[in-house]
């Protein structure tokens, strides 16, 4: 948690000073009848300057390591292949569609991360891929990206 | 009496038949989601905004105030056989329904939540009814200043109630803020922090944040943990969950104290339901001639708790119809809601929507009627509900929130944004930041924006016009005093050279 403190703050200081020099460089900071568009937030960026500030300065001062936050082991590995794979929808949504996507996913997150029966993914991902259809496409009319194959 | 012809007003649209569905499908799955651990109400909330989009505003607020009233309910179960809370209103409510669970008195435990619930939520639209067109008539006469000193009092309270580490609020509170800035300015037309992406000159959407931040946020903390639930064995039909008299004459005062201090604590701007049945629990203790049974199955340690958690979720509305400023986070996103169709929260509300205002609040009745039912009657189906492993359920609520942010522009740009903060979400939950003050300044921040710039212009005297004028002087004082308190005693702490390190 300290380096991860350290890092946060570091990280957030620059972007706050960052965030007000640019709010002053590119936008007004006070026009002609009052506060432009610059004013807010170059104060914020400021303020969140200051906070990360104290956030280093106390990780700094600190001895103690912290308690691990990020999960080792299998729970490690469940978040990463369960994000990459979220991911992976995310990128191939245009190219496979919405339907073929979510029974793909959901094959790939039941049968190879958790290792539950082959029938039993199929039933629940060809069901949740039709209760989208019906909801968002056939009852909310929500164009879902179509895949290559034409649904 | 034009207050009784609104109410009738309000009864005659909740009594629609698409309404009662909705308020029915509202108070079922918010149940079911307050009852499951790993997804609460913020999350539900989010998840289900999208499919609101097409429907009137009222039949939306309808649904989604039934989910969030239906989730205090729902914890419990999850609280009393599990020993884990369903969701944050009912971590306290293990302390004492587990042990009841375990001496064979599961269904006195259920029961009285249920009973509590259904009374302090009854109670808390009670007074939202009578308190809220009194308030919202006084908040009339509010100019900018006033506004601003308001919504600055929100924020600080919001960011200084949740979470363990301050100064940690306070950075999610201005990242949320920050985040706020991006896109068109109104008054001077200039593309703020956009860098030339087309994107994100309308600034970042609140949705997808949202769903990102409690959605996925909240479903990736929940993956990583290799947990195997024990479902208690239990009696809880109809006839188990009956009170005793003896139980009866003992949760009976609680109920009612329960039911106040929820009702004061939900009021408060960015005080919710957590805090609310964490304060009444304590109390409870204190008045109880009995408080050493308190963490060994004493009814009253359910009852008030259960009860001030609903009383709270009723309150919090006070807050967001009349004044535009969420009590909780799920206030915040249902605010988010309220503008995506289009309404103008604030004072006005009242004025130019009482077809929305008033639908609201009768089905807040009907929704606790329908929730002492299903509460009494049905919890063994909900038990059922819980029964499918949470692997199953993960990889669903993550489609779910990739179709939901999907739906909001029809882009991949949002589902990508979702993403994102996603991550951002799970990182800020493991480091104790708030997604929650996140979520409220990402939400009020542009019009916390607009009542700034517009006091300024009008202040002849810089910002000494946030004390000047006597309304904006207190709020802008109590809002410096949330700042100041935790500034001050950080400070202390890091003088005298001991930081704290936060707990993980």
């Amino acid at each position: 948690m300290r380096r991860a403190d350290l890092i946060a703050g570091a990280g957030l200081l620059a972007l706050g000073l960052a965030f007000s020099g640019m709010a002053l460089r590119r936008y007004t900071y006070w026009g002609p009848t009052g506060p432009g568009s610059g004013f807010l937030p170059f104060w914020l960026g400021l303020a969140m300057a200051v906070l990360a500030a104290g956030l280093l300065v106390g990780a700094w001062r600190s001895r103690e390591p912290g308690a691990r936050w990020l999960p080792e082991g299998l729970g490690l590995r469940r978040l990463v292949v369960v994000l990459g794979v979220t991911a992976g929808l995310v990128v191939l949504l245009k190219v496979v569609g919405m339907a073929v996507g979510t029974v793909l996913f959901l094959v790939a997150i039941l049968r190879l991360v958790e290792g539950i029966r082959w029938t039993t993914v199929l039933a629940i991902a060809i069901g949740a891929a039709a209760f989208n259809f019906l909801v968002f496409t056939y009852w909310l009319r929500v164009p879902f990206p179509v895949g290559v194959l034409g649904f | 009496m034009d207050f009784l012809a609104n109410l009738q007003l309000g009864f005659g649209i909740a009594f629609t038949p698409f309404n009662l569905l909705m308020a029915m499908a509202g108070v079922t799955l918010g149940t079911l989601i307050g009852a499951l651990p790993g997804i609460g109400p913020v999350s539900g909330v989010a998840l289900l905004l999208p499919l609101t989009f097409g429907m009137d505003p009222v039949s939306g607020i309808i649904m989604l105030a039934s989910l969030y009233a239906g989730s205090m309910y729902g914890g419990t179960i999850t609280s009393v056989l599990i020993n884990t809370p369903g969701e944050s209103a009912s971590v306290v409510t293990c302390i004492d329904g587990y042990q009841m669970a375990l001496q064979g008195r599961a269904g006195p435990a259920l029961g009285v939540a249920a009973i509590g619930s259904f009374v302090a939520g009854t109670v808390g639209v009670v007074l939202l009814m009578l308190m809220s067109p009194l308030l919202a008539r006084w908040a009339l006469s509010f100019g900018p200043p006033e506004t601003f000193a308001l919504m600055l009092l929100g924020l600080t309270t919001v960011t200084g109630l949740t979470g363990d580490n301050a100064l940690k609020g306070y950075m999610s509170m201005v990242f949320g803020l920050m985040l706020a800035m991006v896109g068109f300015d109104i008054i001077s037309g200039d593309a703020r922090y956009a860098f030339g992406i087309n994107e994100m000159l309308d600034g970042v959407e609140f949705l997808p944040v949202a769903i990102g931040l409690f959605g996925l946020g909240e479903v990736l903390v929940g993956a990583e943990q290799v947990t195997d639930m024990r479902i208690l064995h239990a009696r809880y039909g109809i006839r188990d969950v009956m009170l005793t008299s003896a139980d009866w004459a003992r949760s009976r005062w609680a109920i009612a104290r329960g039911t106040v201090i929820g009702f004061l604590i939900g009021v408060l701007p960015g005080a919710g339901p957590t805090i609310a049945s964490f304060l009444a629990y304590t109390l409870e203790k204190k008045v109880s001639k009995h408080p050493e049974e308190f963490g060994r199955g004493a009814i009253e340690g359910v009852a008030s708790p259960e009860s001030a958690n609903n009383a709270a979720s009723s309150a919090a509305f006070v807050p967001m119809l009349t004044l535009g400023i969420p009590g909780s986070a799920t206030t915040a996103v249902m605010l988010g809601g309220l503008m995506m169709w289009g309404l103008r929260p604030g004072p006005l509300l009242f004025e130019k929507n009482p077809d929305f205002v008033w639908g609201l609040i009768a089905s807040l009745y009907i929704a606790n009627v329908m929730l002492l039912v299903l509460n009494i009657a049905f919890i063994p189906l909900f038990v059922r509900a819980l029964r499918i492993p949470y692997e199953i359920l993960m990889p669903l609520i993550i489609i779910f929130c990739v179709t939901g942010a999907y739906s909001l522009n029809n882009k991949v740009w949002d589902v990508g944004v979702m993403l994102v903060f996603g991550v951002v979400g799970y990182v800020m939950k493991k480091l104790d930041y708030s997604p929650a003050a996140l979520t409220l300044a990402l939400v009020i921040g542009p019009l916390a924006e607009r009542a700034l710039r517009q006091s300024l212009i009008i202040s002849d005297a810089g910002p000494a016009i946030f004390l000047t004028r006597p309304i904006a002087a207190v709020l802008t004082l109590l809002a410096l005093t949330a700042v100041t308190v935790p500034a001050v005693r950080a400070l202390r702490q890091l003088l005298r050279g001991r930081a704290r390190v936060p707990a993980a």
